[in-house]
């Protein structure tokens, strides 16, 4: 069984409505053109672009939140929108604007409802979350509310709470945004330490390109909802030798954007 | 189908036991505002005791009926938002795009964004309806008995109406002032006598604005301790919460199309 | 530019109470609050005075019934949040740097909230109007009534203020005014003659409430305009003053312990 992520032709509309006063105008936007992809259980992706190239609108339909207006996505043999909850147990999620780790109590109080809602087994979670508190380090704070944690060790426990229930493909989400250095690095090693060693499919967005270096081995450059750039960060290293990642993006977007459209 | 349902109920006991300990690390609010809550219904209750003290009948009802009616009411409302207290803040959910998170779990949507977060001051409500109809109205077993498994019912009307009315936020855009007068009219109706409303209003209190179902009936089931008036109002209850989901679960496709989203200017 | 305080403090009024002169929407869903609440009880006192077999409750006809209670609803509705926002200022630590300045931080306060309330007010009489005409159609109000009416509801508004502000100030010693906060409000209600005028209560408790600074806020201004009186007048002016120095003395006191309070803690 296909355990990755397949997209085909993804496209995606939909109806803006513009409010002027009282007036409604209704215009078509294409916020994904034609996106196809493959990646293969155990990958890990950097999917990046300019804001509003369809990043989000991407995710959400991998994770089952949009259905796409034409296309195939196949998602651990899954088809998001529509086995939506069966997919749920086997991806998680982290998402920076939105937590799930309830702010007034402590992360081991979350993570005990976690085990409730994903209806994991007792024996199963106690030895996945040890696991996840010696390898994140949560210890010292696990019993402290989260509203007093520092940004870095809310980031920890919001990615271990993702990873509970164990699943095959994880979408990070800005991360490591508003992290000081040493949590940034300490973060990127647990996500690429779980990509490595539990064979985690690693999917993540970010802006920062210490992201994209630490942890993914393969990046996605998106604009105006298409593909414009699709290569294992060891061969764009070697295509532009001397840059660092950043420069090599940036002249990535700069061309798109010139260009405007796929290369 | 049973492990199921028994799974949800002890998803809901986790969920209610983690909203009040997330509630009590601030104790002294949660504890002002509750019984904030309790006192503003006992002055409610004081105005109609000081209302039948002057008009000692209304349409033969006395202050113990009217005592009754809020009782029921505030105690359904009570257990109905405590529990459920996203039913209250669900206008908001879907206007901010605040279903992703609960559409990312592997449970139902509604129910379990449902009990996600529970409203502060029904606590009090509910404190308040049990106390105030075992105090002044002093039940015997049959009426008391008869009156927590009505309040049950009630609660679950407040549920669905909520649900339902919040649900006019997924057709537009700046619904959430519309979806909380509805919902407003319908709490405020089901706090009067029924019998001071007939005709074309009264059929609208059993239809659009469903205070007839949420109170009216449960009320005419304790004062006739008629079990036949009970099953109606636990039909009607059960009617109240489907219409609610049908409308959210429809509305929720429009949410996964994207078509929600619209700007100002 | 020296700006001269009476021109600093209307000009704070005056923003504050076009900020408030919100949208459409609100109106029209102030409007639709106003049609159940004036809907249900007009039905009410429709079979209260059916019952009783009357024309005149109280002096009332039920068409100054309804209006009066008009008045009364677009009082309470309009009230402000200042306690909340005194609250506010308590625990973000802007309200110690103000008690250095109490009386300007006082009139600041008192500029925006008395600005902020006759715009609601303004807007919830005119929501509330259009719907009383067309539930029971017009009264007759005299010219002496609406004066005196004019006259006394600012001075209602600033004995409510002075309720509040005392209210807020307790934030240095609660860790929550909610509770305080409801049970001032509702107590105006009840006793202040929000949902019945007091020449409809029950005598002992009537002459209760006329003793209660409660009855000079809402009833007062109610009665005044729905039907005169100079009696009335006099009375609610008497019971606004004793309001005045009542509240404003708890206000003061309050003041002078927040005070020490912030001397020996650092706020």
């Amino acid at each position: 069984m296909f355990r990755g992520v397949e997209i085909e032709h993804l496209k995606k509309d939909f109806l803006l409505t513009r409010w002027n006063g009282l007036r409604r105008n209704v215009s078509e936007v294409s916020a994904v053109a034609d996106i196809s992809l493959s990646i293969s259980s155990g990958q890990s992706v950097a999917f990046i672009g300019p804001n509003g190239a369809g990043k989000s609108t991407t995710i959400k339909m991998l994770t089952g939140i949009l259905h796409p207006t034409a296309g195939r996505v196949s998602v651990m043999g899954f088809i998001p929108w529509r086995d939506r909850r069966h997919l749920a147990y086997h991806i998680g999620a982290v998402f920076g604007q939105r937590s799930q780790l309830w702010y007034h109590l402590p992360p081991g109080d979350t993570f005990e409802l976690l085990a409730r809602v994903y209806n994991i087994r007792r024996s199963d979670f106690e030895r996945t979350r040890e696991a996840l508190i010696e390898r994140f380090a949560l210890g010292p704070f696990l019993d402290v509310p989260v509203r007093k944690l520092s940004l870095g060790q809310r980031m920890r426990a919001e990615v271990a709470a993702s990873l509970l229930h164990r699943p095959k493909v994880l979408f990070l989400d800005e991360p490591t945004i508003g992290l000081d250095v040493l949590a940034r690095h300490e973060l990127r090693g647990l996500i690429q330490e779980w990509n490595r060693q539990e064979g985690l499919t690693v999917f993540l967005t970010s802006h920062d390109a210490g992201d994209i270096e630490h942890v993914a081995e393969r990046v996605v450059v998106i604009n105006h909802g298409r593909i414009v750039l699709d290569d294992q960060i060891a061969a764009l290293r070697c295509r532009y030798p001397g840059s660092t990642l950043e420069q090599i993006i940036a002249r990535i977007y700069t061309s798109v954007n010139e260009r405007g459209g796929p290369s | 189908m049973w492990k199921s349902f028994k799974n949800y109920i002890g998803l809901l006991i986790a969920y209610t036991q983690i909203n009040l300990n997330s509630q009590l690390e601030y104790r002294g609010a949660f504890i002002s505002e509750a019984i904030g809550m309790l006192i503003n219904d006992c002055f409610w209750v004081g105005f109609w005791l000081i209302f039948f003290r002057r008009f000692p009948v209304l349409q033969g009802w006395n202050a113990k009926d009217i005592v009754t009616l809020w009782a029921i009411s505030a105690a359904g409302f009570g257990v109905a938002y405590a529990v459920m207290g996203n039913s209250w803040y669900l206008p908001g959910l879907i206007v901010n795009g605040q279903l992703d998170l609960w559409m990312l779990q592997p449970r139902a949507v509604l129910p379990h964004l449902l009990v996600g977060r529970t409203l502060v001051t029904a606590w009090g409500d509910a404190v308040f309806g049990y106390l105030v109809y075992l105090g002044f109205v002093r039940p015997d077993l049959h009426h008391a008995a008869l009156f927590v498994l009505l309040s049950l019912s009630v609660a679950m009307a407040f549920v669905g109406l909520g649900v339902l009315t919040a649900s006019l936020t997924f057709y537009l855009g700046n619904g959430t002032l519309l979806a909380e007068q509805w919902r407003f009219a319908a709490i405020t109706f089901s706090t009067y006598p029924e019998s001071l409303f007939t005709g074309a209003v009264k059929l609208l209190l059993f239809t659009a604005i469903p205070a007839g179902f949420i109170s009216y009936i449960p009320v005419r089931a304790l004062r006739n301790l008629s079990l036949m008036d009970a099953g109606l109002a636990a039909m009607g209850s059960i009617g109240i919460m489907a219409a609610g989901a049908a409308a959210f679960y429809l509305g929720l496709r429009r949410y996964e199309s994207g078509n929600l989203i619209s700007m100002n200017g | 530019m020296n700006a001269n305080p009476i021109t600093k403090y209307t000009w704070i009024g005056y923003t504050a109470a076009r900020s408030n002169l919100a949208y459409v929407g609100e109106v029209i869903s102030r409007a639709a609050f106003m049609a159940v609440i004036l809907y249900i009880f007009m039905r009410l006192w429709t079979v209260v005075y059916a019952e009783a077999g009357a024309s005149r409750l109280g002096g009332f006809t039920i068409q100054q019934m309804i209006w009066y209670l008009v008045l009364t609803e677009s009082i309470m509705l309009s009230s402000p949040r200042v306690s909340m926002e005194i609250d506010e200022d308590v625990r973000t630590g802007r309200l110690s740097v103000q008690l250095l300045r109490p009386l300007s931080y006082a009139l600041t306060r008192l500029a925006q909230t008395l600005g902020e309330r006759i715009v609601r007010f303004a807007v919830n009489l005119f929501a509330g109007t259009a719907v009383v005409l067309i539930l029971v159609g017009p009264i007759r109000p005299s010219l002496s009534g609406l004066i005196m009416f004019t006259f006394l509801l600012p001075v209602a508004f600033v004995v409510d203020f002075l309720g509040y502000f005392a209210i807020g100030l307790c934030a240095f010693w609660l860790e929550s005014t909610a509770g305080l906060m409801i049970i001032y409000s509702r107590f105006t209600m009840l006793a202040g003659g929000m949902l019945m005028p007091l020449e409809v209560f029950p005598p002992r408790l009537q002459s209760i409430a006329r003793r209660l600074p409660f009855s000079s806020m809402v009833y007062g201004p109610a009665r005044l305009f729905v039907a005169g009186g100079t009696d009335v007048f006099r009375q609610t002016l008497i019971m606004q003053i004793a309001g005045l120095f009542l509240f404003g003395g708890i206000v003061l006191g309050l003041q002078r312990l927040a005070f020490k309070r912030i001397q020996n803690h650092g706020g």
